[in-house]
């Protein structure tokens, strides 16, 4: 859907957020003047300044970007995600008294749980973006969408190659022994016999369970497991790099041994995402932060600011705050600038990637 | 999961300014998309060591639970074997007008336990799979392919009991049986093709049902019935000529045209009459084999962005 470039100039001009004002018009109280006229030490001067259009809301215009083809490595383009799932409280929801039998012996219907609205951002090569929002705010949603592991409900992913998400999600066999699912998970992850062989005393390494190879995988406990998992899914040096709060898996000893391969898959990959909720970590490492909360994207900024928000959000959140919450959440939300992305006539990819 | 609905019912507006990112895509590709089949296929070449070493490793392991392990992959058949033969061969007498019917059953029920287990697994293979299929991008096709062939690693030891036991019993005679004495020629190697071409058939069924139960959970409860219907009209336990005097000319018909038939036609007349079986079998078979092959393929890599999504 490649709409004609409009041949917007991006020329409002920056105004003061008036709310208590409609515009332009008085009203019979003569309350309708600048809230600074008031300002006799309230602090007006420190409440910050919202560009304001002449047409708010309706026509703004957009500011167009051009980006250099070499430079984006992933580019998400309005996609949503909307769950289907079968939930057996379903049948209450029908108002037909028969119908509500025949859907409960049916084993009732299918609940739509919305879980990310319409997101589109662009990220760049060399970016390292770190992604943070509570439990359930569809952060995970939005890495499964990334990696192509689920299929927007509606608008699109593209990227230059497929990006590999890194953390304790490899799947494994039960069945079979620690040693056999080495190979096999490196081999699922497209990796030669050779190829694999070379990496199995490093996985080895970096999971510590040189004692345990040879046990069938149910005999392993389930830290276990995730060691052995997170080490399988390190065996690869991906472009588009998704760690997904692997750094907070196992022990003080494993993490040791972990930050040092994270640290080379990280420096050699093209375009790193960050999902954490230790908000150190997303600062020290991290040249942009998207906030995704409620499904919806929030922030998409400087690391300082958004965590600086977030973390507002969250205390509020804690300390059962509701109001002041959702007032950090619309503030942040005002702040934002939605991006809209346009390919150029023809260039929209529909095919899967050549190399992978 | 998301919010609950009540925290999601703040009108989203921003006021910040709308930004319109222009971009060449040519670079960039459509993540989870399906690619061509011939890229598709040369995919599945490309994976092929995984799909040896899925299959190996997880036949291997099918009965590590059990206390005589893989012994169970020759009782299991035989003592089927003795149930079909008490039953049919005795309390019904099916065996009327079947040469070296012992042998005739031993070839039916094993081979037919490998072409039923290769359909049931293969069809769920994707459905039971859905964390490996979550957590590895390959060609998801490789998934029913390795659940049929582990099937054909698993059956092989009861292949060799099923030599063993029509060379030695096959010809043995219970009651009014006709009995013809078995020999070894090189007509028994026939078996290997004959396997083969029923392994593709079994790729492409697996293929199409394994994207059918993906899409409706529901057939999966068909398939056992399914595969019982057709137990029953691939002669496995009784001969093709009881039709043929009551009329019942299309059954005929049907069986003729039907792979597993074909497969067991060709095996016991090689094993058991020691010549070749009717060449139309071979035709029957091999038309199934390819165009099965063939049209599997495109089935299954139509559907290939659905397998393993979460709804």
């Amino acid at each position: 859907m490649s709409v004609p470039t409009p041949s917007y100039t991006p020329n409002y001009t920056p105004r003061r957020a008036n709310w208590l004002a409609s515009n332009g018009t008085k009203t019979a109280e003569g309350l309708d003047v600048d809230p600074e006229i008031l300002d006799d030490g309230f602090g007006f001067d420190e409440i910050e300044e919202i560009p304001w259009d002449d047409q708010p809301l309706t026509h703004s215009a957009p500011v167009v970007e051009t980006i250099d083809p070499k430079k984006i490595a992933v580019a998400v383009d309005g996609a949503s995600k909307t769950y289907r799932v079968r939930s057996s409280s379903e049948h209450l929801k029908t108002q037909n008294r028969v119908g509500r039998r025949i859907q409960r012996v049916l084993g009732s219907g299918w609940a739509e749980i919305p879980a990310v609205e319409e997101v589109s951002f662009v990220v760049r090569r060399g970016e390292t973006v770190g992604v943070i929002g509570t439990n359930g705010s569809g952060k995970s949603t939005l890495m499964k969408l990334l990696t192509g592991k689920i299929r927007p409900t509606s608008g699109d992913v593209y990227a230059t190659s497929t990006p590999v998400m890194l953390g304790v999600n490899a799947a494994l066999v039960r069945t079979i022994s620690g040693r056999e699912n080495i190979k096999l998970g490196c081999l699922a992850m497209g990796l030669t016999p050779k190829e694999a062989d070379d990496r199995f005393d490093m996985i080895v390494e970096i999971s510590g369970l040189q004692d345990a190879l040879d046990m069938p995988l149910r005999a392993y406990s389930s830290g276990m497991a995730s060691r052995l998992q997170f080490a399988i899914a390190t065996a690869v040096d991906p472009d588009i790099l998704l760690i997904d709060e692997a750094l907070n898996t196992g022990d003080a000893q494993f993490r040791a041994r972990t930050k040092k391969r994270l640290d080379e898959v990280r420096a050699q990959a093209g375009c790193v995402f960050l999902v954490s909720h230790s908000l150190g970590t997303i600062k020290q490492m991290c040249t942009r932060v998207i906030w995704v909360e409620q499904g919806r994207l929030l922030a998409d900024g400087d690391p300082e600011w958004v965590c600086a928000q977030y973390e507002e959000y969250t205390d509020h959140k804690a300390n059962d705050r509701v109001r002041s919450a959702q007032i950090v959440y619309d503030r942040t939300l005002l702040k934002l600038s939605p991006v809209h992305i346009e390919f150029t006539e023809g260039t929209r990819p529909t095919e899967a990637s050549q190399a992978r | 999961m998301a919010a609950p609905a009540t925290e999601r019912t703040t009108p989203s507006f921003t006021v910040g300014a709308q930004r319109v990112v222009q971009m060449d895509g040519t670079n960039l590709a459509r993540v989870g998309a399906r690619p061509r089949l011939t890229r598709y296929l040369r995919e599945i070449w490309d994976f092929r060591h995984f799909l040896i070493y899925d299959s190996h490793s997880r036949a291997s392991s099918q009965n590590s639970m059990d206390a005589l392990g893989r012994v169970w992959m020759v009782i299991n058949p035989i003592l089927q074997a003795m149930v079909y033969l008490t039953i049919f061969g005795y309390i019904l007498e099916t065996h009327r007008g079947v040469t070296n019917f012992i042998g005739y059953l031993i070839i039916g029920v094993f081979t037919f336990r490998f072409i039923q287990g290769a359909v049931t697994g293969g069809a769920n293979s994707i459905a039971s799979n859905q964390k490996v299929v979550q957590a590895f991008n390959f060609p998801r096709a490789i998934l029913p392919i390795s659940s049929t062939v582990r099937e054909l690693f698993a059956t092989v030891p009861t292949f060799v009991v099923m030599a063993v036991l029509v060379y030695f019993l096959g010809d043995m005679q219970i009651g009014d049986m006709v009995r013809e004495p078995i020999t070894l020629s090189w007509h028994w190697l026939l078996f290997f093709p004959a396997i083969f071409l029923a392994l593709l058939v079994m790729v492409a069924l697996s293929l199409v049902f394994a994207r059918l139960v993906n899409a409706y959970n529901d057939v999966k409860n068909l398939i056992s019935i399914g595969t019982r219907i057709w137990f029953y009209t691939s002669a496995v336990i009784f001969s093709v000529d009881r039709f043929a005097d009551k009329g019942h000319e299309w059954i005929m018909w049907l069986m003729y045209h039907n792979p597993a038939f074909c497969v067991l036609d060709i095996i016991r007349h090689a094993w058991l009459y020691n010549d070749f079986a009717d060449p139309y079998r071979w035709i029957v078979l091999a038309a199934w084999a390819v165009v099965g092959t063939i049209i599997g393929f495109i089935i299954f890599w139509e559907g290939e962005e659905t397998y393993g999504r979460e709804r």
